[in-house]
């Protein structure tokens, strides 16, 4: 593939502990993502799969070995950097969603642009965008503690796409829910991957969730086992004129920018 | 992040415990309430001793007595048990009574640099039989000086101050006389009281009519005087000395003088008057030691308030650390979604800000509203202040809200870092991972 890939990972190594309590959660993972995949992330607990999206989401640094975002390598970047890369560029889905529960839902929702110090005004615009995205507009006003469990996620989700993010990291988005509202986020999720061309990367270890990404990779003992590969994307499906819904207007021009400095 | 932003959610993170920041609150309140007060205390008392100063003459004021008498009344003061010790008796020395300043003395005191000349004025006691007026048949005694020159204000509760050199005769009043002699505080203003002065050997009367200009504020210093002008104090003066051989009639114990107190400092100028055997003492030496009391008290009583405060921080340390344990999966979700450590930081030493500047506020209010009744109440009638109209216990001045407000929150910020660090420190991973 001649395109350059959004996140790029070569012999990445993570050791937790020292000596005696030395344990090696990776050992050596080579990976490619490349823009607008749906890729899942799948392994047993242990397996080094939720270490491996934590270095992705550049949560946490690698012991040996490197990161590349959109073709810069991250290792070098100051951490005020990563934490705007971070805050502008990713999303967050986690299984047991981290909500302020006493907060409103707007509130919630609204938490990655205050941190960003976006305007009072601009900041509310766009949530209650977000908050439309995943209807639930009408729940704005109400406390994250009342909603229920499908809500609540539907309220991170929100929450991940108030940024207009490159990428969301959906750690085991469906694991705490039920098969019905499970599957409605997770056509909230594809959707927005198909549409708007989020890439997406999703860590689980629910094959039949795993089997609607559109690529597999498999974890085990810190390595890679077997990766179904990426498979042709073609550029027209999530870019086209037709989808876009004002979502992502400016990110036409706005590319992932990482200085090395 | 905006700054105002963090301020509000340290804000709303207080009100989510109301009861535990109560609680801390109140703790840094009684801190800030017994600083506060001892500061209005303090700043009362100097103001009414300020105030006092002025009555009795502005910063530049010397009173001036040979050194001889100087001697003899800190001999007196010792042997009455007062501070300076015993002094032996020295026979080529007068040590028993007061002894003049000469002549030769004034013309030496005119020419030290720093000393104004024509502020010179010989100190003359006046001897006056007793007061009455048209209004009453009662007779009373009464103590009077010629007022000090210099721009000195006494402090007055209604009337204006006396012209020195006006060619009438002039008193200044105390409240209780206006009273006694059948006139109250402002229709007392323009009346004329009688001064008669009996003389010793012919039991002649003579009366003198001064007008009366002013009513003294109740005080300390006056110590029970009332002030004329000059014409007044010169023409009783002549009437006590009409028998007294001239030289005795032309001898004075006591001089006031003004120095340039911007340029020279009091200590230089006593010892050039030493050297002339002069002894001064300056409004600092006389009012001083009644300062050096109330700031010895008050000083304990802040030491008090700083200590209260002192317990207060540990409170803050201690709520803050609760604080950030119970949010750690907060503060692991704000860092993963970018948030900076140095402001996971600030979010929390400005939480404890916060707790500080309440706590500062409510001590500030709740202190404003007793001192203000306890003036109230002090000055009404059988109030122990009843009889010092000027004077208010407490008085609160901006400057003073504003530090002590600054002191409190410069606390409580301090031991907010204790916490604040831990939660600046935490790994966002970690801090997801907690349950």
């Amino acid at each position: 593939m001649s395109k350059r890939p959004l996140l790029s990972t070569r012999n990445l190594h993570k050791v937790y502990g020292k000596r005696d309590t030395r344990f090696e959660a990776l050992k050596g993972i080579d990976l490619d993502i490349y823009e607008g995949e749906s890729v899942a992330i799948i392994g047993k607990s242990g397996s080094g799969k939720s270490t491996l999206m934590h270095l992705l989401a550049l949560l946490d640094k690698p012991s040996q070995g490197t990161i590349k975002l959109n073709g810069k390598n991250t290792s070098k970047l100051h951490t005020s950097k990563l934490n705007e890369l971070r805050n502008r560029e990713f999303g967050f889905v986690f299984q047991s969603f981290f909500m302020n529960s006493n907060d409103s839902v707007l509130n919630n929702v609204i938490l990655p642009l205050k941190i960003n110090g976006i305007g009072f005004r601009e900041r509310r615009r766009r949530a209650m965008e977000a908050l439309r995205v995943v209807e639930l507009a009408d729940k704005a006003k109400n406390k994250a503690n009342d909603l229920s469990g499908g809500q609540k996620q539907r309220v991170c989700i929100a929450r991940a796409i108030v940024n207009n993010p490159k990428i969301i990291f959906a750690d085991e988005p469906t694991g705490n829910l039920d098969s019905a509202t499970g599957e409605r986020i997770e056509k909230l999720l594809f959707g927005l991957n198909k549409k708007k061309g989020i890439t997406l990367i999703i860590v689980t270890h629910d094959e039949e969730l795993a089997s609607k990404c559109n690529r597999q990779i498999h974890i085990a003992d810190g390595q890679i086992i077997n990766d179904s590969g990426s498979k042709s994307i073609n550029a027209e499906d999530f870019d086209g004129d037709g989808d876009n819904d004002g979502m992502r207007d400016h990110n036409t021009t706005k590319r992932i920018d990482v200085e090395e400095d | 992040m905006k700054l105002i932003d963090i301020i509000k959610d340290a804000n709303v993170n207080l009100l989510r415990n109301k009861l535990r920041s109560f609680l801390t609150i109140l703790a840094i309140f009684i801190g800030s309430f017994s600083i506060i007060s001892t500061s209005a205390i303090q700043a009362g008392v100097n103001d009414f001793i300020d105030s006092q100063v002025d009555s009795y003459g502005g910063d530049g004021y010397l009173a001036i007595v040979s050194k001889d008498s100087f001697d003899a009344l800190e001999g007196l003061q010792g042997a009455m048990g007062g501070g300076g010790g015993l002094i032996e008796y020295n026979p080529d020395k007068i040590q028993t009574g007061m002894s003049p300043v000469t002549e030769e003395q004034i013309e030496k005191l005119k020419k030290i640099d720093g000393i104004d000349a024509d502020s010179i004025v010989e100190e003359k006691t006046l001897s006056i039989s007793y007061v009455t007026s048209e209004k009453t048949d009662k007779k009373y005694l009464i103590t009077a000086e010629a007022l000090p020159p210099g721009n000195i204000k006494v402090d007055l509760v209604t009337g204006k101050q006396l012209d020195l050199r006006a060619d009438e005769y002039q008193i200044l009043l105390e409240e209780k006389y206006a009273d006694a002699l059948g006139y109250s505080n402002k229709d007392a203003i323009g009346k004329k009281i009688q001064l008669i002065v009996v003389d010793e050997y012919t039991h002649q009367e003579k009366t003198f009519d001064a007008k009366i200009v002013g009513i003294i504020a109740p005080g300390v210093v006056s110590m029970g005087y009332q002030y004329t002008n000059n014409k007044l104090a010169d023409d009783i003066y002549d009437e006590n000395t009409k028998y007294y051989p001239e030289e005795v009639k032309s001898q004075t114990f006591a001089v006031a003088a003004n120095y340039d107190f911007e340029k020279y400092s009091s200590d230089d100028i006593k010892k050039e008057l030493e050297e002339i055997g002069l002894s001064a003492m300056t409004i600092e030496d006389i009012i001083g030691t009644i300062k050096t009391f109330f700031d010895v008290i008050l000083t304990v009583f802040k030491i008090f308030g700083l200590i209260a405060l002192l317990a207060a921080a540990i409170g803050i340390i201690n709520t803050l650390f609760m604080s950030v344990q119970e949010r750690t999966r907060e503060i692991g979700l704000d860092k993963a979604l970018g948030m900076s450590s140095a402001k996971v930081f600030f979010s929390f030493t400005i939480e404890a800000i916060s707790l500080g500047f309440w706590g500062s506020v409510f001590g500030i209010i709740v202190s404003m509203v007793i001192g203000n009744a306890a003036n109230a109440a002090f000055h009404a009638e059988g109030g122990f202040l009843e009889a010092f109209p000027t004077f208010n216990l407490a008085t609160y001045t901006i400057p003073d809200m504003i530090s002590v407000t600054i002191l409190i929150m410069a606390i409580a910020f301090l031991s907010g870092t204790l916490p604040a660090r831990r939660a600046a420190h935490k790994n966002p991973i970690d801090a997801l991972r907690y349950e």
